[in-house]
């Protein structure tokens, strides 16, 4: 999974794997990498490329998110996806 | 034992309840939201899985709508600190528990008008009397859904219909009716629903909650650490972290979640009907008998699963003792921490005796303990008998 979603509070990150899954989409709560998102100690790892479902379940649902990201192997890093 | 103060707090909770306390304990004991790892997770999982039964129960669209607090006092507490200012007009009833009136009365030493709209003997209120006091520009209205007391079921879709005419909004103590009535918070017009766990909803103590309606903005009562926002110094504003500050009672919220899950899979209008049933063979045959005032509504509808009554000749607290020490049948007696409701009863400052049914209680139960109260209240009619001066001696 290379995407991941960072929240503000983990209900949100723990109501969003609930939805996701709910949804048949692949999603786990990690640690969430500080230097992503200093909010909320858990982010949710996704399929970045179903982000054009995932994000708008995410929102008929009222879950809040902070921000999403993509991991690049090339840089060995998470760089922020345009929203 | 038969046990009928379930008004007070339910009892036996169904076994998944201390089995899902247990199991939070072994498995899921980390701080929910604090930290990344699996026990942490494991117990913010436990939460969130308890608030979207609690959603599911009250019909609430958004989960995150719903905070937890220690008891329905708690909850009520947030609710009338957070939505009334210096100069509001607040309307209420006069069947509420202290856990309204008290705040509401010191809310009026800082300069709020608090107008109590009367209700009958029989703790029913006149919606259009109602209306006259909220007509006049008041803030909000804050109501019980059922007195603890008497029982009595007040028309809530109706009056916060009532409110929303009149600008005011409608903050609903459910603490008697969460688990035991079918509660729908969009169609009956609810702004915040205060529910208590240890009740209907078969938690334990010392668990409870509030719904704020999307929109509504609600000022915390508490500020403090949420796991969330922690680069800020300010409390956040979005529902629930405003609300919980504070490491919350997992274990309590495990067993809350298990109660209020063995609810939805009974269904609440079996609980209700159930309930129903007892009260109204309770209440017809405590009527039948000489010697005995029911208090409440005459129609079983317009009844929770309350019944409070009283023994000519006998002080609440002698046949509370009575019923305790020679039947095993264990009751509320007094004033039920609602001086108001007795007031309108007119059983204040002696009090009741209150029968408070539940799922687990029977339709035998309830034919012993009227066998019960019949033989205390022909020993009430002897005065010098010895079994109630004993009962006066040692209560
Ligand atoms: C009508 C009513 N409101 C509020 C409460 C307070 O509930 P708790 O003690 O759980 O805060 C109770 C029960 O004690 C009640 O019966």
């Amino acid at each position: 999974m290379d995407g991941l979603i960072s929240f503000f509070a983990s209900h949100h990150a723990i109501r969003a794997e609930t939805v996701l899954k709910r949804h048949g989409h692949a999603a786990r709560l990690v640690p969430g990498p500080r230097e992503l998102s200093p909010n909320c100690g858990v982010a949710l790892r996704f399929e970045f490329a179903r982000r054009d479902e995932v994000l708008p379940l995410l929102a008929i649902h009222r879950v809040r998110i902070d921000g999403v990201h993509e991991y690049r192997p090339r840089t060995d890093g998470w760089e922020a996806a345009p929203r | 034992m038969i046990y009928f103060d379930n008004a007070a707090t339910s009892w036996p909770k169904p076994p998944s309840v201390a089995a899902a306390i247990r199991e939070q304990m072994a498995g899921a004991g980390g701080n929910p939201g604090r930290s990344g790892h699996r026990l942490s997770i494991a117990a913010a999982r436990v939460v969130e899985e308890t608030r979207e039964a609690v959603a599911r129960l009250f019909h609430i669209d958004n989960p995150s709508r719903v905070a937890f607090t220690t008891n329905a006092t708690h909850a009520l507490n947030v609710a009338l600190y957070g939505l009334i200012r210096p100069g509001d007009r607040v309307v209420t009833t006069s069947v509420e528990h202290n856990s309204v009136m008290r705040p509401l009365r010191h809310l009026e030493t800082t300069g709020v008008c608090v107008e109590v709209v009367p209700c009958d003997a029989n703790g029913s209120i006149d919606v259009g009397r109602l209306e006259d006091r909220l007509a006049s520009g008041a803030r909000l209205l804050v109501a019980t859904h059922a007195s603890n007391v008497a029982g009595t079921i007040l028309p809530i879709g109706e009056m916060a219909a009532v409110a929303r005419r009149h600008g005011a909004r409608i903050v609903v103590d459910a603490a008697q009716t969460a688990g035991t009535m079918p509660i729908h918070v969009a169609a009956l017009g609810i702004d915040v629903l205060a529910f208590t766990g240890h009740k209907g909803l078969f938690g334990p103590t010392g668990t409870g909650g509030l719904y704020v309606r999307e929109g509504l903005e609600l000022p915390p009562l508490v500020r403090g650490g949420t796991g969330s926002d922690s680069a800020h110094e300010v409390q956040p504003d979005f529902m629930p972290d405003a609300l919980e500050s504070g490491t919350l009672n997992v274990a309590g919220i495990a067993g809350l979640g298990a109660g209020v899950r063995f609810l939805i899979d009974v269904g609440v209008e079996a609980v209700q009907a159930h309930e129903r049933a007892l009260t109204t063979r309770c209440v017809e045959g405590l009527r039948a008998m000489e010697g005995i005032a029911v208090y409440g509504p005459a129609d079983p509808v317009a009844r929770c699963g309350i019944v409070s009554f009283s023994v000519a000749g006998a002080s609440p607290s002698e046949v509370g003792l009575l019923l305790d020490e020679s039947f095993g049948i264990l009751a509320r007696t007094g004033l039920h921490c609602a001086p108001a409701a007795h007031r309108t009863l007119g059983t204040f400052p002696t009090g009741t005796v209150r029968f408070g049914f539940g799922w687990f209680n029977t339709a035998a139960e309830v034919d012993a303990a009227i066998d019960a109260v019949r033989q205390i209240a022909s020993w009430a009619r002897t005065p010098s008998n010895a079994r109630l001066r004993n009962a006066q001696w040692t209560a």
